[in-house]
């Protein structure tokens, strides 16, 4: 009796079930419906990699989508190595990387556009208390030493030869590097094989490379995870992109001082990096995959690179292709994306109009 | 555990000085680690949900709910409503194969399917969600050009919540006694009717406390979801497949490690309202479970 | 027999999705696992080579230059820092299912019961938030150097203490994510003991600790055992709170409990997209090798403790806070 009461009262729940769930399946059929409707005419850009660009597209995308509203551009703080992949694979629209295409991937690849948006450049950042403010003088072997686990101690010979008057502490370094595929891991590896035969010879360069078993060092996601790894650890030393150069400067980590090509001790800013870009922007082939790296000349700095968007030339729509090319001539613009006031917020200096040019060229490719 | 018995029986009836003072001791000592093992992980977890919902608190605002994320600031009305899709849509597809798999094995436990089917789903329990988030990701994501998507996220969900349906019904159905079947049958009515008509609605509270159980496990998930679901600052607009669309647990991950306080700020809400979503599912799981176990005492 | 044929094929799903990503996985490791043998096990070596280079043959392989493959480390932190969270996690789950079983007054014994079985559901990464803005500074101020000054002649206690990202930190998130799940599904085991031998105790004069202690434990003892097994299982194939604590080392073994590991998990999440730019594409199929080793080893650890399980009946266990 009690049992058939109580399946009674079941029924007539499943019944409301019934209803409940059949409202509901209703309710998200008429939602999508409307949002479909809504999603015809509006183009999504998915933009991922570098997380030095990163800081520059969210400045970018407010401004350029309130012009255009029907471009809806999503960014993401994934690394280099992850641009390079989801724009060959076609996750994203936009790979976003400080490095260009390997040659062997330009081969698969060949449909692959680097187009070159800005250019940037990357600190050496430390974290020695009491020295933050004193621009500490490295160099690329002694750079070569830290990360390969030669030069173990902050008061080492080699650096202390370097910083004459300083007193550096007697303390173990702990080197810093990223974990995910990164273009800055390219450009400091590159500065590292190009000063560095050894470190050539062994570790070359890359977007990932085989780092060194250094005891205490430290993997970071991102340029954001490297500026917190410093932050939370006295005595570490790492690379990281200028467009962190305010949080750098925030959380009141040191800025060295590098040794560029001509043996001379630069610090990164807007004046040394035209100075390096000035030696290499004539030798940009057509394609614009080119180091910038360890430029000669009294004042460059020796670590800058172009920031490279990762585009397919062939589009799955002609809608998306003009979306991308509209985006694009409009960053690479001294009135659009590359105006000063975007450029000086992260720290990076503006495409040479003859550089301008050649990205233009590549965009137009665009289809 | 029978000498065990015999030595209590001895210290009893024999007393000496040292052995009750050593009893006393050991007693006092025993009860005092075992509070103290529980206080230990009392005061950590109270020091996670402090850290959530003190700091989740101070970032939440209206803005979290009604904008979108900009970069690394805004709102989570984007990433809220991802969760909530790709969740439910993982439960969704993941119920009827869950429900039937459960059904199988409480109903027809007698042919070779039903232990390997219950072996393959207590074993795939196990399997670590990045494998099966990788899984989708070069099957789905890459090989069949579906993108990061909806529809993508959602199989990945599915895949994981599978064993949790299936095994949670199965335990619901065979409570349901067995007399119900067999008055079933009785009548002459078919064993499916029976399992869909009597079992299954009776089943009903233990199986949705099931549905709960991985619907919370769905909302906090992360791994599976980085290479499956992507991230989207925007709204959703209905398509299945190629568009990526923003959830709630990226959001903790990868803007805690952005050195700005607004990107923290987010993160510390997204941390409130994923914890929040998923205590509370957990408690409305066991109301319902605890609820149905009063009405069978009363009925 | 028409309706189980109806739902035999649906109910097979869920054994399929389990064969389907095995086989694909084995089958798409196939070349790497051709390529690595047996060095993909024991050497200390995760080195894609050099990406700007030109691809080149070797083992009927094509590679990139200096490529290989050897991931020791990863299996070495995986296998530490759950063994390290076991071991702090089985005598807390333990003991807080004694006090919870026992030790605190009736009224309050199913609210935090039930307090503990909600912790279980909190996301993995809350716990690796909490881990990264609270217990690493913790750590790496306060407790690692005082443990290094203090408990040095304690093996692998000893040297740098570095950053707080590291083994024991990794050990210690884990192991707060498994005591619940030990602490309740030992506490139900305690509470369903049939009140007879309990009471034998009790009645020849034991106190209530030493009837839990030597009567009602031992009773619980393939309980502990097989949740021990199912923790365990969690743990290495836990990636998101290890992600944000583990300090992501590469290539080289922890010389003490401070040290940066890497595990199984967390590395398909980090390196996923750094393989995927090999454009021989060695990089992917050595990672879903890292995957199918990691399955085989949640495979054997899982199935171990279902065994085990079935001989034990303990039906709660299928059905609750492991589920």
């Amino acid at each position: 009796m009690s049992v058939s009461s109580r399946s009674a009262s079941v029924v007539k729940r499943s019944i409301a079930f019934r209803y409940g769930a059949i409202a509901l399946v209703l309710a998200i059929v008429a939602t999508f419906s409307v949002r479909a409707a809504l999603a015809a005419q509006n183009v999504n850009l998915l933009e991922t990699g570098s997380s030095l660009l990163y800081p520059l597209f969210n400045l970018w995308v407010p401004v350029y989508t309130k012009a255009n509203p029907s471009v809806r551009i999503t960014t993401q703080s994934t690394g280099s190595g992850t641009g390079m992949s989801q724009a060959i694979e076609g996750i994203a629209q936009i790979g976003a990387s400080d490095a260009f295409l390997s040659p062997a991937m330009m081969r698969i690849h060949p449909d692959m556009l680097n187009i070159p948006l800005a250019i940037s450049m990357q600190m050496v950042n430390y974290n020695l208390p009491g020295l933050n403010n004193r621009h500490i003088k490295l160099s690329g072997p002694v750079l070569a030493g830290i990360y390969d686990g030669s030069i173990r101690m902050w008061n080492d010979k080699a650096i202390a030869a370097m910083n004459p008057g300083v007193n550096l502490p007697d303390h173990a370094i702990i080197p810093i590097h990223r974990t995910d595929g990164s273009g800055d891991t390219f450009i400091f590896t590159q500065y590292l094989s190009f000063s560095t035969p050894s470190w050539a010879n062994q570790y070359s360069f890359g977007t990932t490379i085989s780092w060194a078993p250094v005891p205490g060092e430290l993997g970071a996601e991102g340029n954001p995870g490297m500026v917190t790894a410093l932050q939370d650890n006295e005595y570490g030393i790492a690379y990281i992109g200028t467009s962190y150069q305010q949080a750098i400067q925030q959380h009141g980590l040191g800025i060295a001082m590098l040794k560029n090509r001509n043996g001379d001790y630069v610090l990164p800013s807007a004046m040394t990096a035209k100075a390096a870009a000035a030696q290499m922007v004539s030798k940009t082939p057509a394609d614009e995959r080119i180091s910038l790296i360890f430029a000669p000349g009294p004042q460059s700095y020796p670590i800058i690179n172009y920031e490279y968007a990762l585009v397919k030339q062939r589009q799955p729509s002609a809608a998306t292709a003009a979306a991308l090319r509209n985006l694009f001539t409009w960053a690479i613009s001294p009135n659009g994306g590359n105006a000063p006031h975007f450029m000086e917020q992260v720290h990076f200096v503006p495409l040479p109009s003859s550089v301008a040019k050649l990205s233009a060229a590549q965009i137009a490719k665009i289809q | 555990m029978d000498v065990m018995a015999v030595d209590v029986r001895a210290a009893i009836v024999n007393p000496t000085l040292g052995r009750s003072l050593r009893r006393r001791i050991f007693n006092g000592l025993g009860w005092m680690l075992s509070a103290l093992t529980f206080l230990l992980l009392g005061a950590a977890m109270l020091s996670i949900l402090i850290l959530v919902f003190v700091r989740g608190a101070h970032a939440l605002n209206l803005k979290v709910f009604t904008h979108i994320t900009e970069g690394t600031s805004g709102g989570l009305l984007n990433a809220i409503e991802g969760t909530l899709i790709i969740s439910l849509g993982g439960i969704l597809l993941a119920i009827p194969p869950g429900l039937a798999a459960g059904i199988y094995l409480a109903e027809f436990n007698d042919g070779f399917l039903a232990p390997v089917l219950r072996f393959l789903s207590d074993v795939l329990v196990g399997v670590p969600s990045i494998v099966i988030g990788y899984f989708v990701y070069v099957t789905l994501v890459v090989d069949l050009g579906w993108q990061f998507s909806v529809a993508a996220a959602s199989i990945a969900l599915a895949i994981m919540s599978l064993p949790y349906i299936c095994r949670t019904s199965e335990v619901a159905l065979r409570q349901v006694p067995i007399t119900l079947r067999e008055a079933g049958h009785a009548l002459g009515v078919t064993t499916g009717t029976v399992t869909m008509r009597i079992c299954l609605p009776m089943a009903l509270p233990g199986i949705l406390t099931g549905v709960l159980l991985a619907l919370s496990i769905a909302v906090g998930e992360t791994a599976p979801l980085i290479y499956t679901a992507g991230w989207s600052s925007y709204l959703w607009t209905g398509h299945l497949t190629h568009e990526p669309v923003g959830y709630l647990t990226y959001v903790i991950w990868a803007f805690i490690t952005e050195p700005f306080e607004g990107a923290h700020a987010l993160a510390y809400a997204a941390a409130f309202l994923v914890t929040f979503f998923v205590l509370l599912i957990g408690v409305a799981a066991r109301m319902v479970l605890y609820r149905n176990a009063g009405a069978q005492r009363h009925s | 027999m028409g309706f189980r044929r109806l739902i035999a094929p649906l109910a097979s799903i869920v054994g399929l999705s389990l064969i389907v990503i095995v086989v694909f996985l084995g089958i798409y490791a196939w070349p790497a696992v051709k390529f690595n043998g047996w060095h993909f096990l024991i050497r200390n070596n995760w080195n894609l080579g050099n990406l700007y280079g030109n691809p080149i043959m070797r083992h009927g392989q094509q590679v990139m230059p200096g490529a290989a493959y050897g991931i020791l480390f990863l299996i070495v932190g995986t296998l530490l820092s759950t063994l390290i969270a076991v071991l702090i996690a089985v005598p807390f789950g333990v003991g807080a299912a004694m006090f919870l079983a026992e030790g605190i007054p009736p009224v309050l014994r199913p609210w935090l019961s039930f307090f503990v079985e909600l912790l279980a559901a909190i996301p993995s990464v809350v716990f690796g938030l909490w881990g990264y803005v609270l217990l690493i500074p913790f750590l790496s101020h306060h407790v690692f150097p005082f443990m290094a000054k203090r408990f040095g002649f304690i093996p692998f206690f000893k040297g740098s203490t570095g950053s707080g990202y590291g083994l024991l930190t990794c050990g210690l998130v884990l192991s707060l994510m498994i005591v619940p799940l030990i602490a309740a599904t030992v506490r139900d085991a305690l509470v369903s003991r049939p009140i007879g031998q309990r009471e034998a105790a009790l009645a020849l004069g034991a106190t209530r600790f030493e009837t839990l202690w030597a009567v009602e434990l031992p009773g619980v003892r393939r309980v502990i055992i097989a949740s021990t097994i199912l923790a365990t299982g969690r743990a290495l194939g836990e990636t998101m709170a290890v992600l944000m604590v583990s300090g992501n080392a590469l290539n080289y073994l922890p010389n003490n409990i401070y040290t940066p590991i890497s595990t199984m998990a967390s590395f398909i999440v980090s390196q996923l997209d750094s393989a995927l730019e090999d454009p021989t594409g060695m990089a992917v199929r050595s990672l879903a090798e890292v995957a199918l080793v990691l399955c085989a080893i949640s495979i054997v650890v899982n199935g171990i403790a279902r065994l085990l399980l079935y001989f034990s009946g303990q039906e709660r266990m299928e059905a609750g806070a492991w589920m």
